[in-house]
């Protein structure tokens, strides 16, 4: 079998392509001995001694035929060896050794065929020494040439394969880049909080310009945040306490947001987004839908050797209402990049009505990725959570 | 003209509240945060005009709509960016806001309801009480996955019943209308619509030929396609009908 290098590649039509092989592989072996046998039998006929052809003419069959046995279990051997996944440097040199001694087995059955156990006579002018040393010569260029065509093939092929990988992996990179901008702050969110930030223009200037902060603030980290493995939890909590003071000039007292942040997760480094894409999933799922609307509650703790963050809000999973769960798998695969199997994004519901949302993140891997730069200025996200909070309280 | 405003963010309604006040001739009546309050609204104000948000906790704006009794009013939708929406009143002769409003665009979508309303003035959709039959010209609203329809009474060939709800053709389309034939029938008007039979009622405009059917019943080609069988006692009532 082939070795298939990529998982995605090839999956369905691997038996197909296998089959579609041996028989370009039977073709092309019987093609070529047939093609020498037919030159070699009209080079006798014109040049050969007049007596000679019959017995020339079954000599040369009998030789052409013990190659094709020769090179087919050849073949065995050199997919056994792994040969057909080197690069022509290593095979070069493997390639002639491998003529020579194929050339050297092929001759050596050949004659011991001929002469030993067929008993024929020897024929030849010259001696047996110099016969067997041209033969040998002359055979190792025939299985070079065998071999040279077998493994071109292979290179070329390989070639091909790895071009068609490379050109899906380039897709896949794409689309995910394509889909963690689509992860990016909601535009009907934008829409909306634009139209209350104008009717509350009239009604508090005050309030209004706060909001016209939160909004930019928002759309920074939002942009800037592609650009970042991971923030601190601090700085994306602040992002957070942005959003939901929108949402609640939007939804007012439908909406409650409760925080319990343990201090020393504050500073711990997370995925940007990550907790934000939770939030507005909670708000978009669990408030908007509710005419009596709900409290949402944040929660991070360390615990031991991991970060838990938890955000929770009001419904039930099953009536998730045109959920694509698009949101929430970018997350996830986001996670998957980023701490492979160790960390952990799921969605239950606990107790019945209320939705829970939980991350675990890994605290090694997160001390040992790279010391996140800072998006907002120095001064700002150290006073700002508990500042909102309180707004968000009043 | 009696406006009624549907959104669920106060601040929303009265933005939009302020832009109307350039607009004497709107009068805003009332307003709802909910579709439960909005037919609560439009059964008690019977406003001529709906601002309607599309995205609501509870029914969204089209459940509201095909849950309206009809005649409907004249309807605006308001959205903040619903790709799939605008898309379905592209279909439409009807009009949307996007949020945040812009004035210039309230004007324009108020002056084409002005022509609009002028231009079917001899229907009920102005008038202040509710019309006992529907007019040719009064819509109803149907929707059917993402596609929704004002459908003109007039332009309604055929309606068949399909338990609790009705199955309305016109145009190339045939999606479920929100009510009962039984309702339906009581609504429109006789001299436009025939019960052809227990689940089928016709409009008379789109009769294309009628053809004697067997047992002394008729068979109606209706203009478009379908046909449908009268028995003898409805035939026998077509036939008066119609000689009249």
């Amino acid at each position: 079998m082939e070795s298939v290098t990529s998982p995605f590649a090839y999956t369905v039509d691997a038996g197909d392509r296998h089959r579609a092989k041996e028989r370009l592989y039977v073709i092309c072996q019987l093609a070529g001995w047939s093609f020498l046998l037919v030159f070699d039998l009209i080079f006798v006929r014109l040049f050969g001694e007049e007596k000679k052809v019959d017995s020339s003419t079954c000599s040369i069959a009998e030789i052409l035929a013990l190659g094709l046995l020769i090179t087919h279990y050849a073949r065995h051997w050199l997919t056994k060896w792994g040969w057909k996944e080197l690069g022509w440097r290593p095979l070069l040199p493997r390639i002639v050794g491998m003529a020579a001694l194929l050339s050297f087995i092929w001759m050596l059955t050949g004659y011991t065929l001929h002469y030993i156990v067929l008993r024929n006579p020897w024929a030849a002018k010259y001696s047996p020494g110099t016969i067997i040393a041209v033969s040998i010569l002359d055979g190792s260029l025939l299985m070079g040439g065998w071999l040279g065509i077998y493994f071109f093939y292979h290179l070329f092929d390989r070639y091909n394969r790895l071009r068609i990988e490379q050109l899906r992996l380039a897709a896949t990179v794409k689309e995910a880049e394509l889909r963690a901008l689509k992860s990016q702050i909601n535009p009907h969110f934008i829409f909306n909080s634009l139209n209350s930030l104008r009717g509350l223009i009239d009604e508090n200037p005050d309030r209004a310009r706060q909001a016209v902060m939160q909004l930019a603030n928002l759309l920074r980290y939002s942009l800037q945040s592609g650009q970042l493995e991971t923030v601190p939890l601090e700085d994306e909590l602040s992002t957070v306490n942005d959003y939901l003071a929108l949402e609640q000039v939007r939804h007012e007292e439908r909406l409650r947001v409760r925080l319990d942040i343990a201090p020393g997760a504050l500073g711990l480094s997370i995925p940007p987004m990550l907790l934000q894409t939770l939030v507005e999933n909670a708000v978009k799922y669990g408030i908007a839908p509710r005419r009596e609307g709900g409290e949402i509650a944040i929660i991070a703790r360390c615990e031991r050797d991991h970060l838990r963050l938890q955000v929770t809000n009001p419904g039930t999973l099953a009536a998730g209402g045109g959920s694509t769960g698009v949101g929430l798998r970018n997350a996830a695969d986001r996670l998957g990049l980023i701490f492979g199997a160790h960390a952990t994004l799921n969605l239950r519901e606990d107790p019945p009505g209320c939705v829970v949302a939980e991350v675990i993140l890994p605290l090694e891997t997160m001390a040992a990725a790279r010391e996140p730069a800072r998006i907002r200025d120095e001064a700002g996200p150290a006073a700002r959570p508990a500042e909102t909070k309180a707004a968000l309280r009043a | 003209m009696k406006a009624l405003l549907i959104d669920d963010e106060r601040l929303a309604r009265n933005e939009l509240r302020r832009l109307l006040v350039k607009h004497p001739d709107i009068a805003v009546v009332g307003e709802a945060a909910n579709a439960d309050e909005a037919r609560a609204r439009a059964a008690e104000l019977r406003p001529d005009l709906l601002f309607l948000d599309i995205q609501m906790p509870g029914d969204d704006g089209f459940a509201l709509l095909e849950s309206l009794e009809p005649p409907l009013p004249l309807v605006i939708f308001t959205t903040a960016y619903d790709e799939f929406a605008v898309k379905a009143f592209e279909f439409n002769a009807l009009d949307y806001l996007l949020k945040p409003v812009d004035p210039a665009r309230l004007a324009a979508a108020l002056e084409k309801l002005r022509t609009h309303a002028e231009a079917a003035a001899g229907g009920s959709a102005a008038s202040h009480e509710r019309p006992a039959r529907l007019a040719p010209e009064d819509k109803v609203f149907v929707r059917e996955g993402e596609r929704c329809w004002f459908v003109e009474v007039k332009s309604i060939r055929l309606m068949e019943s399909e338990g609790n709800y009705t199955r309305v053709h016109f145009g190339d389309a045939q999606p479920q209308l929100f009510r009962s034939l039984n309702a339906m029938e009581e609504r429109l008007d006789p001299r436009g619509f025939f019960r052809a039979n227990r689940r089928q009622i016709i409009n008379l405009a789109w009769i294309d030929r009628i053809e004697p059917w067997f047992s002394g019943g008729l068979l109606v080609h209706l203009k478009g396609g379908p046909k449908v069988e009268l028995s003898r006692r409805q035939a026998q009532a077509f036939r008066e009908q119609m000689s009249l």
